[in-house]
Formats: structure tokens, C-alpha cells, sequence
């Protein structure tokens, strides 16, 4: 049972994936606040009355009001089943802009 | 600068700082603060780190004055400031704020300073 050489999943099967497959609703939930967040630094931006290419870029996204869940949580990849894998899975999600999908999908 | 001298020398128990420091921007704080004073600022707080996001991102915090976490800068309003902040705005807080709020790194240590000498709360000895 203990010892160097025991059963456990990573000696019986090699790889044990670690990253859930979907995040908990604590995740989603900390990820909607963070959307609001950013939300919040374009619409201050916007309120200052600047004029500038970046902003009108900023103000194409849509809110985080305006996404669907499948936005928020998900995200377009080429190579998953059904084009979409869960957005946690993306390296340095919690601080990148992901909120739009490819032309189509 | 000298405005913010003499209204530093007016508050009791705070301790004055010869002028050898650089003011980033004006201040108009000797002027009683107005209360619907335009803002003209934008007070940028970075909250999130930009470790390993790249050189790109990290270089732009640095323009903006930014170096450590919970730093606090002021930059007046310009679509250059406003590019910069869109750039990293997942990392930072920004609030729009008048002239006469912008402080100056030195003001701000200076705020957070809690007040020299104590109050009196409560005395055992009686009254007289």
C-alpha cells in the first residue's frame, strides 16, 4: 500500500491529466468578476473622452453582460472535438483578452 | 511644487521635504478643492502581475511608470496613456480623477504615513 513502488494512477497509467476538463462554478465565477473588471477599465478609458484606435478596438468587445456562456468559458480550438475546449485550458487565460471566436465559428 | 509646500506646512504633524523632488505633474492643492472639478487624470493601479506575459507587456508597464504590484501612478488624460492602459487592461484598475487628486509618489507615502504623536483616549488619573 505504501512504499516507492505502489498502485497509485500515475505508476499504473502513466499520464494523470490534472486539469479538469471544465471549471467549477467557483472558477466561472471568478472569471465573470474579472471580465466586469476589465469592463470596468474600458468604460473609464471611455468616460476620460479620448479618442483613439485602441479604444474603438476596446469598445468592439462585447461585455461581459453581452457574452453567451459558451464565451466566457470556452474557447475556439482547431484541434478539439466540436472546434471548442474549456478556456482554463488556454496558458495565462486569467490575464489575456479571449472574449471573441474566429470568423464562423 | 511650492504650492503643495505650503500646504504641506500648513497640516500640523507632518514633516516637510526640501524641494529637491520632481513634481510629475501640477498640482493645484494651495486653491480650496473644487467640487465637480473636470477630471483630467487617469489614476492607474496595477493589480496583476505581468510575469512571464512578455517583453511587450512588461515594457509597456514600465512606460507608464509602473514597477512593482499596487503601485499607484497619475497620467494626464492623452490617447497615448489611453493605449497603453487598453494594452495591459487586465492587469490594472483605472479611475478618472481631477487635478487637484493626482499625488505625486512622495505624497502618496506621505498619506499613508499615520499621524506623528498619540491621542488621549482615556486618563486614570481624575479630573480636576
Amino acid at each position: 500500500m505504501f512504499g516507492a513502488f505502489r498502485a497509485t494512477q500515475v505508476n499504473l497509467g502513466g499520464l494523470l491529466w490534472k486539469i479538469p476538463w471544465r471549471l467549477s462554478s467557483t472558477r466561472k465565477a471568478n472569471a465573470r468578476a474579472r471580465l466586469k473588471k476589465v469592463d470596468a477599465v474600458i468604460e473609464a478609458v471611455r468616460a476620460s473622452g479620448v479618442e483613439c484606435s485602441a479604444l474603438d478596438q476596446a469598445l468592439e468587445l462585447p461585455k461581459e453582460h453581452e457574452m453567451p456562456a459558451r464565451d466566457k468559458y470556452t474557447i475556439f480550438s482547431p484541434h478539439a472535438k466540436g472546434y471548442r475546449k474549456g478556456i482554463h485550458k488556454v496558458p495565462k487565460w486569467t490575464r489575456m483578452t479571449l472574449r471573441t471566436n474566429p470568423k464562423g465559428f | 511644487m511650492s504650492s503643495w509646500m505650503l500646504s504641506s506646512t500648513s497640516r500640523t504633524c507632518r514633516r516637510t521635504y526640501p524641494t529637491f523632488f520632481r513634481t510629475l505633474t501640477t498640482t493645484s492643492s494651495s486653491t480650496p478643492a473644487p467640487e465637480n472639478a473636470p477630471n483630467t487624470h487617469f489614476k492607474i493601479t496595477l493589480r496583476r502581475s505581468a510575469i512571464s506575459l512578455g517583453d511587450r507587456i512588461k515594457g509597456t508597464l514600465e512606460s507608464l511608470g509602473i514597477h512593482r504590484r499596487m503601485q499607484t501612478v497619475y497620467h494626464p488624460h492623452s490617447p497615448i496613456v489611453a493605449g497603453k492602459i487598453l494594452k495591459v487592461k487586465e492587469l490594472v484598475e483605472v479611475e478618472n480623477v481631477p487635478d487637484h487628486l493626482v499625488r505625486t509618489k512622495q505624497q502618496q507615502t506621505l498619506d499613508r504615513r499615520p499621524k506623528r504623536g498619540y491621542k488621549l483616549v482615556r486618563s486614570s488619573r481624575p479630573s480636576i
